[in-house]
Parts: C-alpha cells; structure tokens; sequence
C-alpha cells in the first residue's frame, strides 16, 4: 500500500511545464461585493493546465508564453471571469457571488465537490431548517426532509436522541450510520447544539459511502460547523432564544373503574360488591404533567486578515412530560482557521458539551397502562396504596433518584499545506473524549410485598472513553483543458479506548443527596464492576483513495478505495478492501439540449461499491472465562468465589460486507423552478454478524447465543425528491417539497454453521427474521375468530388450554396439530414508504413553513397489552368481548392473561401514520426599522411541533423505535413523544 | 518554481515520513481481552482448579436451577398448589397446578438450559483439572465434587425429561441427538462411582469446606438413582453404606432438618450453601415459597394443600412444622397473611378446597426480604436415606430391617411423645411398601420429592388424574419448545406432547 501512495505522489510530481518567452501578468482579485481580497481563486491560463492561484490577500503573478492571451478566474461560490490580456501586465478582477453554485457545493468524505460533478447520492440541509425541532439532537431535524433516510425519535424523554437507518436495515447488529463532523469520525451527534451546524450531507450510496469502507455501510452523515468567512472583518453575531411547552399528545383509552370492575367480576366473580360504588383512579393524569423547553443560543463569527473564527455557545434545558426527567446542556463551539503562510493553514474545530440529566423510572408508563383503576392512589393515611401486580407509579417515582452528568469533548487540529501547485497535504488529529458519571438512590420504603425496598441503595458509576483519529491525506486538483481531476489518498489510524467503574452500596446513613457517597462501611463488594466498554475497545488502520474525473462538465467519473484493518477480527480476517466506482453524465451539457429551454438540469448517475460494517463488539471472537462465580461454604456460610468457562465466542469472526449498487437522475425544468431527483437502490449485505440462539445443551446459559457470519439481507427501493419553487402575486415567494423512499427488507440467508437454527429471534420471542422475511419480523399466531361453542373447538385443532370464548388460533401448518409449529409471521415493524412533504412560503416579512411527514405498511406489535402475569387495566376494546354464542368473533372472553394473550395476531396494530411534523409563522422586522437599531435582522416565531397524527394506532405514538433491529416496532410503553408549542426569536447585529 | 516555497518543501519532507511511518500493523491492531482469561487459558493451576470447582456449586445459586424458579415439581402433585394470590403468575406457574402446562413454559427452558450450563461447568473441571500438576488428593475431591454435581445435573434432567442430549465436554459439538434415558443413567452411576472414589466422608472435611460434596452425598444420591432405576439391591447397598458410614443422624428437632438452625448439620447430606443477601451468594428458592404480606414480604407459591395437611397420622407434630398457618408465631413473629389473598377458598359447591397457608420448610427468621434468600436448600438428607434404605430393604424382602430404618424417622419425629406415631409393625410387603412410601410423602413433604415418588412408583395416574394428570404423557415434561426449534426437529417431542 505505501508504494502505491508513493507512487502517486511521484508520478504527479514529475508533470513538470518546461516553455520560453514569457511575460508575467499580476493583479488583485476581490469580491465585487465588498471589494475584499479574494485568496485561492484559481487563475489558470486557458487551453492549458497551467495556472496559479491568489495569496491571503488576492493577489497573484502568473506567467504567460507569447501565444497565451486568456485567463480564467474561477474561485467556488463566485462566477467565473474569463479575460483577454491584450497588452496589460496588471489585471485586477472583481468576482461576483454566484448564488446558485454557492449552495450547489457539496460536502462528501475527505472533500467537497460541485453538485453536477457528484456521481454519487447525496442529501443536503442547510440553514434554518436545522432550526426548526426543538430537541437536543440536531439529527431529529432531518426528520421527513431526505429521502432514503428513516428517523425515528428514540423516545419523549429529554434529551433522547433519534434513531435514524438509511436505506432500509442492512444488519442485526448496530444499523446506525457514522457521522463525520468537520473531519472526525463518530457514532452520533448529540452534543453538537443545531445552531453551530452550518450543513448536514447524507451519504447513501456506495460511491459516496466507500471511502468510509469498513464504517460506511449504515450510510454517512457529514456535518460541517460553522466558520468564519474570510473577508467578514465585522462580526456577525446572532442571539436566538426558544421557549417551549411540551405536553402529552393523546391518552390510551384504558378502562374507568366501573368499566374494569365490571370486568374483573367476569374474571373472578366476586371482586367488587357494587361497580357503581369503586374508585375511579385516571393513572394517566396522574403521571403526566406539561413541561417546558428553553434553548438559547449566542454565537460570534468573523475573520481577521489571518484568522477566520466562529464562537457559538449555547444552553438547552428540557424538563420532561414524566416527572423527575430533566436534561441540561451547555454547548460550547470554537471552530478557526489561521492562514500561517500563503500556502500553509492551521485550524482547529473544538465542541466542549457539559451536560446533566434526571432519569425518572424508566417503567412508569407501563405502570400506568396495566395500573387497575379502582384502586385509589392513596390509603385513608396518606401512604401510597398497593397496586395489584405493579406497584403503585406514585411511589415508584417519588422512591426514583436517578442522575447522571458528563461531558463530551469532540475536535480536531489539522495543518494544510498547499504545494507544487496542485496539492493540498493535510493532516487532521481529531479526538472525541467523554466522561460521564452517574448516581442513583433508593430509600428505604414499604408500599407491598413487591414494591417495598428494605435497605437503602446507592448505585454509582464512572465511565470514560477516548478516541484518536489521526488523517493524513493528499488532494491533487487539476484541470487539462476539458478535463479536470481530483484526487484524494490517505493513511489513516484510530484507537478507541474506554473505562468504567461502577459499585453500590447498601444502609446510607441518611436519605439526603449529601449522604450519597459510598464508603467502606457500607459497599457492596460484589456489586464493585469494572471493565472496558465492549463496543468502544478498539484500533483501526485505513488506506483510502479516491480520484473524481470530469470531462467537459459532461462526463464523470468517481473510482474509490478503502483498505480497512480492524483490532475486532482475528490476524486472518482483519484487513479488507472495500473498491467502488461511480459514472455520471450530465446531459443538459450536451449540444442537443441547447435548444430545449423548459430543461434546465439532467443528469444520469450510477454507482457500485462494496462497503462495510464493523459495528460489532471486540471480544465476541473471545471465549472468556467468567470471573466471580463462586459457592457458600462452611459453618459460618463464607461464599468463596468461582470461575468457569463463560459463553464461547466466535475465532473467526470477519467483516459484514454491503454490495450496493444506485441508479439516479436528476431533472432541472423551468430555470430549475421544478426539481426532481429520483434514485434506485440496491444494497446487499453478506456476511452479516448474528447472535444465534445456540441449543440448551451447549451449556452456555439461558437464552444464550453464539455470534457468526451468518445472515444475509437485502434492501432496494426508490427515493424521489420533488421540489418546485416560485413567486407570484408580486411578492409571495413559496416552495413545495416532497420526498419519498419505498424499502424492500428482506433477509436472504439466516443459518449458523452446523445445521442449527435458521432464525433469529430477539429476546422475548415476539420476532423471528428468518428467509424471505423483513428483519425483526413479528411472530405469533394467527387469529381467525373466537371458539362460540364446545363443537366449534371440538371441530378445530387447538391447544389444550384453550375453551369456548378464546381466539382460535390457525393450524398454518395443516397438519391437524396446533402446537408451537403453527406460529408464523404477522407482520412486518419496517415501512413499505416512508414520505415527507414541506410547504413554504414568505411575503412581506411573514414566512410560514408546514412540514409534514409519514410512513405507510408497517405494523407495531402492542407488547404492553400481552405481558399479564396478574389481573391488570384493559384497553376499551375488551368491552367488545364475547359473552355468549354469537356475541362476538373478534375479542374473547374476559381474562386476567393467559392463552388469549400469547403472541397472536389480535396484538398487530397497522403502524402507519400521518404528521404535522412541524408548522411556524415567522415574521421579520422591515429593513428601515432593523437599520435603524444597527441589526441585519430580527424575527419573531411561533412553532408547533407534532401537533396531530393521523393514525390507527391506539398507543401514545406510532413512532415505536428501539436501538435494536431485532425488536424494532414493538410498543412496551415508552416515554411518550409530546406536542411541542414553542415561541422565540433571532436577532443578527 | 516560487511557489515551492522553504516551508512546502519541510512539510513534503515530513508527509513523505508520514506516508512511511513505520508502523506494525500487527501489534497495532492487537487487542486483547481486557480483564478476562480466555479459556486457552483456564484452569492451569491448583488455584484454578478451584475456582472452577466452585464455579460448578453456583449454579445451584441461580434461581433458574430451582426448577425453573418456581418449585414446579411440588405444584404439579397433590402437595401444593400454586400459591400466591389467584391472579399472580396466573399464566406462568398455574397451568402447572393443572397439567395444562405446554412445551413453552418459559421455566421449562430456563430449568434446561441451567441444568446443562452446570453439566458444562463440571465438565470444564472433569476435563481439564487431570492434567494439572497438584496435589493428587485435592485434585480427586475436586473431580469427585464436579462429578457429583453432573450426576446431580443429569439425574433432573433423565427424570424430568427422559431421553435428553449426553454432553461429557466443555467444548460441546452442536446436532446432538437426544440419547436413551438408560444411556444417561449409566453416566450417572459412572460419575457417582467415581465421585465415591475420589471424594471424603463429611467428617474429612475441614469445617470451612462444609457444603462440598462428599463420599455420603455421592452414595446417597446413587441409592436414589438405584431406587429410580428399580434396582433395590444396589439401591440397598448405597443406602446401607451411607448408614454404616455414621457420618449423619437425624436431628432431634424434625424442624431442625429445614431450619436456619440446622443448617450443615448431623442430618444434611447435601444441601445449597447460602446467605442472606438479594444478590451474590443468596438464593431465591425460599423468598419465592416465603410468606407473604406483613412481614415476610415472600411471593408465598407452592401452599401446602388441605390433602396434604389430611395426609399427617392425627397429631403428627411434623405438620405443623411443615406448613405454616396463619395466626401461627414463628421466631416471634406473627403470621398474618396477605390481604388480597383469600384466607379460605372454596368451590361453587361451597366446599373448602384451598386455605392461606405456606411452606414452613423454607421459613427463615427475619422480616426482611434478604433473609429468605438465606434459606440453604436441603438437596438430600439423612431422614430420606433412611426412607430409601427402609424401601429398599423391604423391596429386598428384609421386612424388619426396613421396619429398622422407618421407625427411626418415625420415632424423632414423635418428639417424646410415645402417644403418637406408634412404631410399625408390619410384615406384609406390600402393605409395608405403602406405609413406607407414605412416611416419605409426610416426612419429606414440600421438599419436591413427591412428583418424582408417584411417578417412580407407578402411582401418578390414580393419585394425580383428578388434578388433570395424563397417564403416558405426564410423567415427563415437555421438552422446552425453543430447544426442539433450535434441531429444527430433528427431535421427537415426548409422548403425548
């Protein structure tokens, strides 16, 4: 590989010009704007590849041969300038902005590059629509704005971040993209404060994704920060401040105390005397409260003659829906650039994000929903009531003292060197350090047999963790004549390391925070913990190259490469090469369009490329020996620690491998008043690491598995994004967008070696991916109706348990048999067609923006309705229930739990929904007024933020998500997302 | 060229050493397990030996290997019933009170997988302790005690599920097939035989090692498969052995067999070490079974039935001592139940068929949660010895010996009172088989010995059919159902499942 990269360098090097008969041309290029020097404007000599570019100050020299009379000054984000030398020796050029290219760059790995020069699939968003969410993770903002990606809100809880998949799941394990923020590699970015983001760049397909390789497969996501502009030398500052109210959307429509008597009497008669004469506890009202969101946020941004500088720092304080949730952040951004030569710059991005947060008990809202209603909340002496079989949510929540605080540092140094013309060297060492520490206590208290804690407890755990990331890449950027190149190799290494310590204690003197510390007295010695994060324990080496050829703005082509090395596999597997090629053509450069005026764009891109994933945890190839496993002996009951042979691991373990492929076109009508870009992808995964279920017999534990590369998974679909712009009635300016993905999921392959198993199910066995279906397809029985007589389930094969009134399960299998065989896939947690629409429009100073979004064919399992180990609250429909013959077919007769509640069909809800994700009407102060008080601008607001949903879904939200693939879609009673009324504004002076 | 300036050509110098950087891939890219041996690695020394000798005892600390948690095998006999208050794991334990439990009892796997976790462990120490140079006494114990405990494992799992997969390594090969019962009990007697030989009687031990595995637990154990297997001969020499060894006795106290009190005391045989902690060392066998409500805070399953309490001769002191009552004060404290639970229960007949009553057996002194984790479950002791001696003398057509053996248990538990159960006389065999095995349904009541003695006997059908018993497909459990997925059935279910 070095002599590859060095071959390069000296094959570029040896270009050399020789001529004769010269003159030297100099000059000053500025911005007509604002009559500034312009650095880095190419000015090259036209039919040549010769050229120069201009210094810090704008100014260049440049040598012409006798023949040579034109020069072209093209700099990104102005209008290029061509001009005939004639006789002058000194030629100063003012360059105009060119709105349109300004926003047409595009940000990819280890580059920009023009929009029409981009062979690969790539989203963008900018400006204020990063703005628009109220929401600690800026990627919540993406949300039903770039097609081909799925975001999900992870949960209502403050602070909670979003989980997002890009084109369909592609593995078992974790499916989160990476994000890249100015340069440095990470797994999210929730530290980062939206307001410091300059513009977010989705990577989707393989050409885009491959010079990430091993780390590309969940696709990119590139964020780049805000930076001062050169030429700013006043400041731009900007104040913003956000106040919002959250409060729950909409209630489950669970059963009133008379309601659930009525019912329980069916069950078990007797229970209540008189229904009219029960409490009626609403559980729900009880737990939910209104609460507000502040977000504030002040930045500084500007250049000197050799520093450019942006300062932002912002401060984020969501109270949560559930009492005892809280998160604070303080985000603060510094982001510069120091031009130490002509040639030679020197920068730094830094994020420093301190942070805290409350955790309120993580099951409240499960409480809730399976809380009966006829218990009072409260007992004559004030104590909390016991609530049969889930405790009471009241005590739970005031008995809950959960904490946690951190921060997260994430930056970067790099030096650029520009030389021999056409080369930029520049080395980047990023770091990404966290620290975090959490605390939680419970008093001693007695609600019942199974709420009641009988000496206090005190957790406490520290955790740390460190990332290097250390880039050294060369870019080489050439024109010859038509033709133009760039290309980019790289040596890159990285090394992830962590730690954390965690321990309890038990007696805390007393109940007070200021208590809260362990010590010798009272610790528990075997609860001490310490150990490495598994997932966060690694070192990585990369190779990259990546060379981009266009010819006559017509042709293009992009060839990448990545050989990654990765501390997660054994010696044998632990390199791969991960190659990808891409080809586009712009059409509308070509002379036969010329006269078809209505097409102002088209373009035809396609790209193939082999990608991966190594999101896996570094000792799964171990088989480890399982510490702290002893007996208790002797007359004084001493326990005597132990160590055995812990689950296996897998020796030979590699890397998950994507094959993609991606065909787009990109359609411009009307001076690109109308849009469209239209993509078809194809991604294959091989390879893929499963956990599968292993038999008992293998000794390694209940529910225990064994990692292989096992599974296979494709995902194909189409993504379109419409957008139509223009202005009418003298003034009103509006734009319409529209985006949608359609997915295709489906596993191909799922089958360990040795003949065992061919699923996977996730833990509670309510999912099963096994061939031909989606990932975290749900499994269960089919119901077909309710038994209404004794020769009805005499005539059916049913299971024992089973009576007249029950559902009747389907013998799918048709063998006469209703046994564990007959369950069989119900249904799929993924969408068919996730789709967005974005409406805008602005006159006279208001500007009003709807953004609605929505996702159609997939279905939620209602999880929290099936678990009954004991007599809880019901949903309405239970009213429906079968008392008689005839009575009913689709609800059963009454009870506590039991057969009508295994995993059936009867608890498949259809998933799709409709939102308004997000509606604000901005109003801008009139410039006179603004001038007058030296602002550039000022702008109230108001927001709403998921304020309906059209759904058929009877939870709090149809946006169930869960980190994990395997149980994707199954609704066990979250933090319930909340409608959001928000009120602030933006000043810039 | 100017513009190859001083400082391009130093940073050329250093990106050309960059790109050259000498650095090993290899040890780079080298991460080792953190903190944890690999098990290339383990066990190498006397040390290790036993560490992983001790690994194998904490599976009995896990509440999965208590039959899955909850005691299944007392709720499905004509013993107990489920307990708790109606609703409570309605779903989960109930259909085992009723013979309607089904192959995907989540117990069942959990009871399976943790039985065979436990043979893997003893396997790791029958496998690799032999080759470690040590001292060759300590190494048969700890083989012999690794031993013990994969009989111990093995003879759950023959009974429970007949046919079952004969793992005898640690590096178990997947596509096993289910191998014959017979099969499985000849490696149990193999491992006893071997446990015999290798490991000291109780009193050899050092008072810190109580709780281990001796020769007497290893003979017992082996009587009892005898006595399973119907072979009364062996199962009387075993028994006898154990017997003469005079390492045990019964103590005076027949409360003193289960109680905190007794704990390794002259009766236990084998029993689970534990402390009285929600965690490490604890065990949950009897906070499950413990009484609930004020105070004891347990989860109260597995309730003595009015059949049972009808099955004590009149007076016999050993029923008080075996359940606990309401209104009954034990250790100073008084039982006053739970509040949802029924005090009496009675059928739409108005006939009383079930009062709020608990197991006595795992009882522990205390109010607190913590405590009831301290209950050491007795695994066997020297009264069901005596039991199996005296069954198998009379099955051996030794009618007075037997009587020997039966009247001793009979005899501790009148307490002094010479008014009540009268030593036996009988001399029919039959007849004395009958007395004999209805002693060890009073004497060993609620320490889930009674499923197994139906079955063994030939009695489950007539005494267990009115619960829903089936003859021909109750007698063994269902093979758990994720277990017959997993060979994507290549496996026969058991008869009738």
């Amino acid at each position: 590989m070095r002599r590859i990269l060095l071959l390069i360098v000296f094959v570029t090097l040896g270009v050399t010009n020789a001529f004769a008969q010269t003159r030297t041309i100099q000059g000053k290029v500025t911005d007509a704007e604002n009559g500034q020097g312009l650095p880095g404007v190419n000015v090259v000599v036209q039919g040549t590849a010769r050229g120069t570019t201009t210094d810090v100050d704008g100014v260049y020299t440049i040598e012409l041969a006798a023949a040579e009379n034109t020069l072209n000054f093209t700099f990104v984000g102005y209008k290029t300038q061509t001009v005939q030398v004639g006789e002058r020796t000194t030629i100063n050029i003012a360059l105009e902005v060119d709105v349109l290219t300004l926003e047409d760059i595009v940000v990819i790995g280890y580059g920009t590059v023009k929009k029409s020069d981009l062979t690969g699939s790539v989203s963008s968003m900018k400006g204020n629509d990063l703005n628009k969410i109220p929401a600690a993770s800026p990627v919540l903002a993406l949300q039903g704005k770039i097609p081909g990606v799925q975001i999900t809100t992870a949960s209502g809880a403050p602070g909670a971040g979003a989980i997002v998949r890009i084109r369909g799941v592609g593995t078992f394990n974790n499916a989160s993209p990476i994000y890249v923020v100015d340069g440095v590699i990470l797994d999210n970015i929730d530290f980062l404060n939206s307001g410091d983001i300059q513009s977010i760049e989705v990577l989707k397909d393989a050409s885009a994704t491959a010079i990430y390789g091993s780390r590309g497969a969940n696709g990119v996501v590139m964020v780049t920060t805000k930076k001062g502009v050169m030429g700013q030398e006043y400041p731009t500052i900007s104040v913003n401040a956000d106040y919002s109210v959250q409060s729950l959307t909409n209630r489950i429509d669970l059963l009133s105390g008379r309601e659930f008597a009525i019912i329980a009497n069916e069950i078990n008669p007797g229970s209540y005397n008189n229904v009219d004469a029960v409490p009626n506890t609403d559980w729900q009202d009880l737990l939910f409260q209104t609460a507000p969101i502040q977000n504030y946020q002040i930045s500084a941004a500007g250049a000197s003659a050799k520093i450019q500088y942006y300062v932002g720092i912002g401060y984020f304080n969501q109270k949560g829906i559930i009492p005892k949730s809280n998160y604070e952040r303080l985000t603060i951004k510094l982001n510069n650039t120091y031009h130490l030569s002509k040639n030679v710059r020197f920068g730094n991005n830094l994020a420093f994000t301190p942070y805290s947060q409350q955790n309120t008990n993580n099951n409240s809202v499960f409480v809730v929903y399976r809380a009966q209603p006829t218990v009072n909340p409260y007992q004559p002496d004030g104590s909390y009531s016991p609530v049969p079989g889930v405790g009471n949510v009241l005590a739970d929540l005031e008995y809950t003292n959960s904490y946690g605080k951190g921060i997260r540092s994430v930056g970067n140094f790099y030096t650029e060197v520009d030389f021999l013309k056409y080369f930029t060297f520049k080395s980047s060492f990023g770091v990404d350090f966290s620290y975090g520490k959490s605390k939680s206590f419970t008093p001693v208290f007695y609600v019942d047999p199974q709420q009641q804690n009988s000496t206090s407890d005190l957790n406490k755990s520290f955790g740390d963790n460190s990332t290097w990331l250390w880039e050294n890449t060369i870019n080489y950027t050439r024109n010859f004549g038509k033709s133009s190149l760039n290309a980019v190799v790289g040596y890159t290494m990285q090394e992830t390391a962590s730690e954390f310590i965690s321990a309890s204690g038990e007696n805390i003197l007393r109940d007070g925070e200021d208590f809260w510390y362990l010590d010798p007295g009272n610790i528990v010695p075997t609860t001490v913990n310490n150990g490495v994060s598994d997932d966060l324990n690694y070192s990585m080496i990369s190779y990259l190259f990546r060379a981009n050829y266009t010819y006559d703005r017509k042709y293009l082509l992009t060839v990448t490469y990545r050989r990654d090395g990765s501390s997660k596999f054994s010696k044998d597997n632990r390199f791969a090469d991960f190659p990808s090629v891409a080809l586009g053509w712009n059409v509308i450069n070509e002379n036969f369009l010329n006269d078809v005026a209505v097409l102002s764009n088209f373009k035809v891109r396609g790209s193939w490329g082999v990608i991966g994933n190594e999101k896996t945890r570094y000792d799964r190839r171990y088989s480890s020996v399982l510490n702290g496993v002893g007996g208790v002996f002797g007359a004084g009951e001493i326990y005597t620690t132990g160590s055995t042979y812990g689950p296996s691991g897998n020796p030979n373990l590699k890397w998950e491998s994507t094959y993609q492929t991606d065909i787009g076109v990109e359609l411009g009508f009307l001076e690109d008043k109308l849009t469209a870009e239209i993509d078809y992808y194809n991604k294959r995964t091989e390879d893929i690491l499963i956990d599968l279920p292993v038999p008992g017999y293998l000794g390694n534990g209940d529910g225990a598995s064994i990692t292989y590369n096992a599974a296979e998974v494709l995902n194909k679909g189409i993504e379109l994004n419409l957008g139509w712009n223009d202005e009418i009635l003298g003034g009103l300016k509006y734009r319409i967008g529209a985006i949608a993905t359609t997915i295709h999921n489906e596993a191909l392959k799922v089958k360990a070696t040795g003949g065992e198993g061919d699923y996977q199910p996730n833990g509670a066995g309510t999912t099963r991916t096994s061939v031909g279906l989606p990932l975290g397809a749900f499994y269960g029985y089919v119901v077909d109706g309710v038994f209404q007589n004794q020769a009805e389930l005499d005539a059916y094969p049913h299971l024992s348990i089973a009576e007249v009134g029950d559902v009747r399960f389907v013998d799918t299998n048709k063998d006469g048999v209703l046994n564990g065989n007959d369950r069989t896939y119900i249904g799929s947690p993924i969408p068919k067609v996730l789709y967005g629409l974005n409406l805008e429009g602005a006159y006279k100073g208001f500007s009003l923006s709807i953004d609605f979004q929505g996702q159609q064919g997939n279905k939620i399992y209602n999880a929290k309705e099936t678990v009954r180990p004991a007599l809880y609250n019901f949903e309405q429909h239970v009213f429906d229930r079968w008392t008689g013959e005839g009575t009913s077919n689709t609800e059963p007769r009454s009870s506590a739990g039991g057969y009508n509640f295994l995993p059936s069909t009867r608890f498949i809800q259809d998933g799709s929904f409709f939102r308004l994700r997000s509606i604000s009407l901005a109003y801008g102060l009139p410039q006179q007024m603004i001038e007058k008080i030296h602002f550039k601008s000022a702008q109230v607001y108001v927001r709403g933020t998921n304020l309906f949903t059209v759904t058929k879904f009877t939870g709090y939200t149809p946006e169930v998500s869960s980190g994990s693939v395997l149980d994707n879609g199954i609704d066990s009673g979250g933090y319930p997302i909340p409608s959001v009324y928000s009120v602030g504004f933006n000043v810039t002076f | 060229m100017r513009q190859f300036t001083i400082i391009s050509k130093r940073i050329l110098q250093v990106l050309v050493l960059v790109v050259l950087l000498p650095v090993s891939c290899d040890d780079f890219l080298d991460k080792p397990l953190q903190g944890k041996l690999t098990q290339e690695n383990f066990p190498t020394s006397a040390s290790d030996a036993l560490l992983a000798t001790n690994g194998v005892y904490n599976i009995m600390l896990k509440s999965s290997f208590h039959f899955g948690l909850f005691p299944i095998m007392d709720i499905m006999s004509d013993d107990a019933r489920k307990g708790s208050n109606p609703d409570d794991a309605a779903s989960t334990i109930g259909p085992f009170d009723k013979f309607t439990h089904i192959a995907t009892e989540a117990n069942l796997s959990r009871w399976w997988s943790t039985l065979y976790e436990g043979i893997r462990r003893a396997n790791v120490v029958i496998e690799k302790v032999p080759v470690i140079s040590m001292n060759a006494t300590l190494r048969d114990r700890y083989i012999g005690e690794a031993s013990f405990l994969r009989a111990l494992f093995y003879f759950d799992l023959v009974r429970a599920w007949g046919d079952v997969p004969k793992v005898t390594t640690s590096t178990v090969p997947l596509g096993l097939p289910r191998a014959n019962a017979n099969e499985i009990y000849d490696l149990i007697v193999a491992d006893l035989e071997k446990a015999i030989s290798g490991l000291p009687e109780k009193s050899d031990y050092a008072s810190a090692d109580l709780g281990r595995a001796t020769r007497g637990a290893a003979k017992s154990l082996l009587a009892k498969v005898y006595l399973f297997k119907g072979d009364f001969v062996n199962a009387e020499k075993y028994a006898m052995e154990v017997i003469n060894s005079a390492q045990y006795d019964l103590m005076p106290d027949f409360a003193d067999a289960n109680s905190k009190a007794g704990e390794f005391g002259a009766e236990s045989v084998f029993e689970i070490g534990a402390i009285g902690i929600e965690g490490t060392g604890g065990v949950q066998y009897g906070n499950v079974q413990g009484v609930r409500g004020t105070p004891n805070r347990g989860w109260g399953f597995n309730r003595p039935t009015l059949d049972l309490m009808d099955a004590f001769e009149p007076g016999d002191p050993r029923e008080d001592k075996t359940i606990v009552f309401l209104g009954e004060v034990l250790d100073g404290i008084t039982i006053a139940g739970d509040g949802p639970t029924l005090d009496e229960t009675y059928d739409t007949n108005g006939d009383l068929i079930e009062i709020e009553c608990y197991n006595q057996k795992v009882w522990t002194p205390g109010n607190n949660v913590p405590t009831q984790f301290d209950h050491n479950r007795r695994i066997i002791r020297y009264a069901d010895v005596l039991l199996m001696a005296a069954e198998a003398l009379n099955k051996n057509n030794k009618p007075a010996e037997a009587r020997v053996q039966l009247n001793k248990v009979r005899a501790r538990a009148r307490h002094g009172n010479n008014a009540i159960l009268l030593d036996i006389t009988e001399n029919n065999k039959d007849l004395l088989h009958e007395i004999i095995l209805h002693e060890r349904r009073v004497e060993l009541a609620m320490e889930g010995h009674r499923f197994w003695d139906l079955v063994r006997t030939g009695k489950a059908a007539a005494v267990l059919g009115p619960l829903g018993f089936v003859a021909g497909k109750h007698e063994l459990l269902p093979v758990p159902q994720n277990e017959m997925d997993l060979t994507q059935n290549t496996w026969t279910q058991n008869p009738g499942w």
